[in-house]
């Protein structure tokens, strides 16, 4: 066994979440050290890999997987990391690298509304949280504060503080949609992890509509401003650290963890507190993984919760020609959406659904739709400019209700480093497919206001994954039902903490990655207090050298 | 009340009004004030980053060494409340602080002699009454010797300096003499525009034919046509001063983005306007080297999109077009041509690209422009952290012969150069080897004076 | 969906050359040539290449295709396949003999399950996406400068080029 390596809090995982979790531990003078099983990235050479890629239309084409740190790939075919068990795929897509997969996200950063968080008491489905919406609302806060979210206050979450910057500037295209529909339908600006301004020594955002795959110069925050923040607050980032195990001693007390560098050499490091940040499939894989003769069912799992209720946004969608052109692509990914069909009496018989209103270029699209029509010669391009300039995609972001039977195991299929593959078990209920098809008279009628041709519904039955992978590391105060608690400490295990999507137990209509950002700020607090009023540092970063 | 105690309370009240008077400048003075301070721009050095507005402590590395900005507040305990009105002039116009000593012309007090007695009598009223008092002191200067002995700038001053404020010229128009005052007092160009001889003094037959700024370098912007702005119009030059960039032209970057953001784009249209056509008429200063305007150089490329294969390695055998295509191309697009709107600016046609001069198309890669006063921020971003000296090397040299001037090159040891803060300064050698060289021959003398004197005296026995 | 148009009027409206006709007359007949406009960049130096240039410009339907591009995206089909210049000299005969209207080409071939069926697909995804083979063998030679690209640059660039300065996206698109 190689060198030991050892600090007070041992994160693994330098995604969004792992990372910010270590910048506040650090700040508060603790060492901190973070494995990420992935390599360290470059912006540039991502932005060059998508361009050389032949399928612009995989967001995954510039992070291929490294042979150590294998993620799911499913463009030009399914690499097999991710096994799907069915009945119904759960085609998640992340990366594995320093950053994670915020480097392609389109920086959705929402808040829930009070009631997501209290579904079982209100409606009769699915679970309560063990906190309440008052009690992360400041963490919240602190969580746009540092991230540098962009919004305007009518998108129906309260808040007490407003918005560190103003909301996105509204592409013509949103616009016209939100001009046409009101009056039936209130289109609202995203809350975004987007700047309207320089802001923390990052640029406004100039419209490239790459924020998936990746935004070029860093105007929406990704995972490695925070990697970079927590390492300005003296954490450290060992790199290509594949963790495989974790230690625990005779008590029940984790007391290192073991990871492989690519060479396949074995390293040991021993900590005080433990985080696990890698995912809400990679961390249950790591804690069944760690099974033993004292934990037989998995680290953290006397619940046998760990890897239960996955949960994640499915959508469906209306694609159709406005009858005026607008021209999709000018501006950011993701710019409005409607909002008020989250939550109401018929969450007890359906679920509830946001409305995402896309601005990704359609010239794709159409592009692709065109050559597959066999649509040659001079009509080609008169066909390309008036389909990209009215072609509209709305879709919906359905809720999943936790269920035990969905769920995230270790396949009996091994990767290159010998550890087994993650496998998925899931399927889509009624009550998420009621959800889908109420939502077909608001995509009808969207259509209409817009006087939209060319109707085309997603095919029936099918749902797209969102990649928001939540359920398997539920929270909750029953530790015979839950994995953690409501400030993310294992039940079983004194030292253990778990961060991430993976925590929430419901998973509401909003994009998640803010919500695990504002838990995972809260458990840090909860390890280590700090001893005056810690806000989103941006002063501190950029004297530290990060502006 | 009866008469007498009216007529006292009147006159009390009188008083009372006019004591109050005398304690609060009007309006007007104070906005005249603001306005001759913003002009001045004297925030942006006497303010440390991040630190609080004209509190000083801003460290500037000159030639003869770091000398640290004051506190220019109306504190009595750390900064210049304590000033007499004709004490500030002194320090303002002469270079000489309350207590005696001698500025540096780091404090460009060579241009702000030019103000008149009514621009400092408002400059003191802004800063004692709208400036907010800041009771830390910044760090006190300290050069090396002899560059510490103050008293050596009165020899200097009595050299250099033209103390004399702002005559206009009968035989020009109110606009260019507003503009001439503008130009050589409170904006200072010169100070940085303007060669400096070894003795660090600005070469007034050379005004404004380019000078040295740290890592950066101030250009010509005479009215020369090729070296210079003298094809630029009124408007454009507006424009520059106003925006920080001109279509066409070349934008502001480094310590000139630092200017107009902090100081010229707060001035009147008409201000700008008079600068402009003050400097239209500054006397031409053509380099030899320039073949062609700087600003005329380049296309949009005509090449196809950079040969789509995978990034080689080992970053620092990417090529140009390598690097160009993963790091810059994003803003300025894949043939250079810039946004729709322009805001991100074409690099053909562009002064960046087009003087053979290259120390500055190597710092604005390196720090990117960054504006601190407005919402903006960063304008470009800086590459230091991404890219290699060689890196850079190999892009400059592709961007240079691709859209701007195909004779100018980078060179990596410049590059490493620029990013590690500039090449020595020969100035503190020079002078401690003329001190040694006096010395040694002070020395020499005496020896052969005493040596003189024991064979005269031996002689004499 | 098809949105039926109607032809739109052809180049020969525009000034032909007469050394880039000689060139091609031997490569088609009076109706490929109503097909084509006539502003080919430069006169391709080979037969192959010419048929290659000339099928390109009728499925397209550009007025003009850049000389250097077009070099490039045959080189890169040649590459994939080898039997890529019979095909596309058996394809544009086919066109010349049978008078096939290019809305009505894919149909045709393969209502009548023909060999060169995929041909009009893998030259399009070549000029219009940028792209050539498929699978892992596939491989992108154009993203700026594919046609799908130029077709809109008026109003849009490509995804990861800036559009402009903040906020230049909220008007109206010209």
């Amino acid at each position: 066994m190689a060198a030991l390596a050892s600090a007070d809090i041992v994160v693994i995982g330098a995604g969004i979440v792992g990372a910010l979790v270590a910048r506040r531990l650090a700040q508060q003078g603790a060492s901190v050290l973070i494995l990420e099983a992935g390599p360290r990235l470059d912006r540039g050479r991502i932005v060059a890999a998508f361009r050389h890629s032949p399928f612009k239309g995989n967001w995954m084409a510039p992070y291929p997987p490294s042979p150590w740190a294998p993620h799911p790939i499913y463009v030009p075919r399914d690499n097999g990391y991710l096994k799907q068990a069915g009945p119904y795929p759960y085609p998640a897509e992340y990366i594995r690298a320093v950053g994670g997969t915020t480097w392609h996200w389109a920086a959705q950063a929402w808040r829930l509304v009070p009631n997501d968080m209290r579904i079982k008491s209100l409606y009769g489905v699915g679970v309560d949280w063990p906190l309440s919406y008052e009690e992360l609302d400041p963490w919240y806060q602190e969580a746009e504060e540092i991230l540098g979210v962009a919004g305007a206050d009518n998108t129906g979450s309260p808040r007490q503080k407003p918005f560190p910057m103003k909301p996105v500037a509204e592409p013509w295209a949103m616009h016209r949609v939100r001009e046409r529909l009101a009056g039936v339908y209130p289109v609202v600006a995203n809350t975004v992890a987007r700047n309207s301004r320089g802001y923390d020594g990052r640029p406004a955002c100039v419209g490239n509509n790459s924020c998936q795959p990746i935004c070029p110069i860093n105007a929406q925050y990704l995972g490695i401003n925070a990697v970079e923040a927590a390492e300005a607050a003296g954490a450290k980032v060992i790199p290509n650290a594949v963790v495989y195990r974790i230690e625990h001693d005779v008590q029940g007390r984790i007391a290192a963890v073991h990871y492989y560098a690519p060479d396949k050499s074995e390293h040991r490091v021993t900590g005080k507190t433990f985080i696990l940040a890698a995912n809400g499939i990679e961390s249950p894989k790591l804690l069944l993984l760690s099974a033993s003769s004292k934990y037989p069912n998995g680290l953290a799992n006397r619940s046998g919760a760990v890897g239960r209720h996955l949960m994640d946004h499915p959508s469906t969608s209306l694609t159709f020609y406005a009858d005026e052109e607008i021209w999709l692509g000018r501006g950011p990914q993701s710019p409005s959406s409607i909002n008020t069909l989250r939550d109401g009496a018929f969450r007890s018989q359906h679920a509830p659904y946001r409305l995402d209103f896309t601005n990704i270029s359609q010239v794709l699209n159409v592009t692709n739709d065109l050559i597959k029509e066999g649509v040659y010669g001079a009509a080609f391009a008169k066909q390309l400019r008036w389909r990209a300039a009215r072609q509209i995609n709305v879709k919906n972001v359905l809720e999943v209700l936790p269920n035990p039977d969905n769920r995230i195991t270790l396949s009996s299929e091994k990767d290159a480093m010998g550890i087994p593959k993650p496998e998925a078990h899931y399927a889509i209920d009624a009550y998420t497919r009621r959800g889908a098809e109420v939502s077909k008279a608001d995509f009808a009628r969207i259509a209409e206001l817009m006087g939209g041709t060319g109707l085309r519904y997603s095919a029936e039955g099918s749902f797209a994954n969102n990649q928001h992978i939540t359920g398997t590391l539920s929270m909750g105060n029953d530790p015979a039902t839950s994995v953690v608690d409501a400030f993310g400490r294992s039940h079983d295990h004194e030292n253990l903490f778990v961060c991430g999507t993976g925590v929430m137990p419901t998973a509401a209509t909003m994009n998640s990655t803010l919500t695990a950002v504002a838990l995972a700020l809260r458990t840090a607090e909860h390890i280590l207090p700090a001893k005056q009023a810690v806000v989103a540092n941006a002063a501190g970063d950029r004297e530290a050298g990060l502006a | 009340m009866n008469a007498p105690l009216r007529y006292l309370v009147l006159l009390g009240l009188l008083v009372a009004v006019l004591a109050q008077a005398a304690d609060n400048p009007d309006a007007t003075l104070l906005r005249r004030g603001q306005y001759l301070a913003t002009a001045s721009d004297c925030v942006a050095c006497h303010t440390s980053p991040g630190g609080k507005p004209y509190a000083g402590g801003l460290s500037i590395a000159t030639p003869v060494g770091n000398i640290v900005s004051t506190n220019i507040t109306p504190s009595k305990t750390a900064g210049i409340g304590h000033y007499t009105e004709a004490q500030f002039s002194d320090a303002l116009r002469h270079g000489i602080r309350a207590d005696g000593k001698h500025l540096y012309p780091a404090m460009p007090y060579t241009a702000y002699a030019q103000l008149t007695d009514a621009d400092v009598q408002a400059m003191y009223a802004y800063f004692m009454h709208d400036v907010a008092p800041v009771d830390t002191a910044p760090a006190p200067t300290r050069l090396a010797f002899p560059f510490n002995v103050r008293l050596l700038m009165a020899s200097w001053n009595w050299l250099f300096l033209d103390d004399q404020p702002f005559k206009p010229d009968p035989g020009k128009s109110a606009e260019w003499n507003r503009g001439a005052f503008l130009v050589r007092g409170p904006a200072h160009c010169s100070t940085c525009h303007t060669p400096r001889n070894l003795l660090m003094a600005e070469q007034s037959s050379r005004e404004l034919a380019g000078g040295a700024v740290g890592t950066w370098f101030a250009p010509n912007i005479t009215s020369d046509a090729t070296s210079g702005i003298g094809n630029w119009g009124t408007q454009q030059l507006v424009d520059y001063l106003k925006s920080g960039h001109a279509s066409g032209k070349g934008q502001a970057a480094g310590p000139m983005a630092e200017a107009v953001d902090n100081s010229l784009r707060h001035l009147t249209d008409a201000d700008l306007q008079a600068i402009a056509a003050y400097l239209k008429t500054v006397p031409p200063r053509h380099d030899p080297a320039d073949t062609r305007a700087v600003d005329r150089w380049g296309g949009p490329s005509a090449e196809p999109d950079v040969a789509r294969t995978a990034l080689p390695g080992d970053a620092d055998t990417m090529s140009g077009a390598q690097v160009y295509d993963a790091y810059c191309a994003s803003c300025h697009q894949a043939r250079g041509e810039g946004s729709f709107d322009g805001g991100l600016p074409p690099l053909f046609h562009n002064t960046a690209t087009g003087r053979t001069h290259t120390d500055n198309l190597v710092m604005v890669i390196l720090d990117g422009i960054r504006w601190h006063t407005d919402d903006s921020g960063v304008h470009m971003p800086g590459f230091a952290h991404e890219l290699s000296d060689r890196q850079i090397a190999t892009l400059g040299n592709w961007l240079l012969q691709h859209y701007g001037n195909p004779a100018a090159t980078v060179s990596v040891k410049q590059v490493r150069t620029l990013r590690t803060g500039g090449a020595a300064p020969h100035l503190v050698l020079l002078a401690r080897l003329a001190m040694a060289a006096i010395v040694l021959l002070l020395i020499f003398a005496a020896t052969w004076l005493m040596r003189r004197r024991k064979r005269h005296a031996a002689k004499t026995f | 969906m098809a949105i039926q148009e109607a032809r739109t009027e052809t180049a020969l409206d525009d000034p032909a050359d007469p050394s880039r006709r000689r060139l091609l007359a031997g490569l088609l007949t009076a109706y490929t040539a109503s097909l084509i406009p006539w502003a080919l960049a430069q006169p391709a130096p080979q037969a192959d290449r010419g048929a290659f240039a000339a099928l390109s410009a009728i499925l397209v339907g550009r007025p003009s295709l850049d000389a250097a591009q077009a070099t490039r995206t045959y080189d890169a089909l040649v590459t994939d396949d080898a039997h890529f210049p019979t095909d596309v000299q058996a394809l544009l005969t086919l066109i010349n003999q049978r008078h096939i209207d290019p809305l009505q080409l894919q149909a045709t071939l393969d209502s009548e399950h023909s060999p060169l069926a995929s041909l009009p697909r893998r030259i399009m995804s070549a000029w219009v996406l940028g792209v050539v083979g498929s699978s892992e063998g596939a491989r992108c030679v154009a993203y700026e400068s594919a046609l799908n690209a130029v077709i809109v640059a008026d109003v849009l660039k490509p995804p990861t080029y800036a559009y402009g300065s903040y906020g230049s996206w909220t008007a109206k698109p010209v």
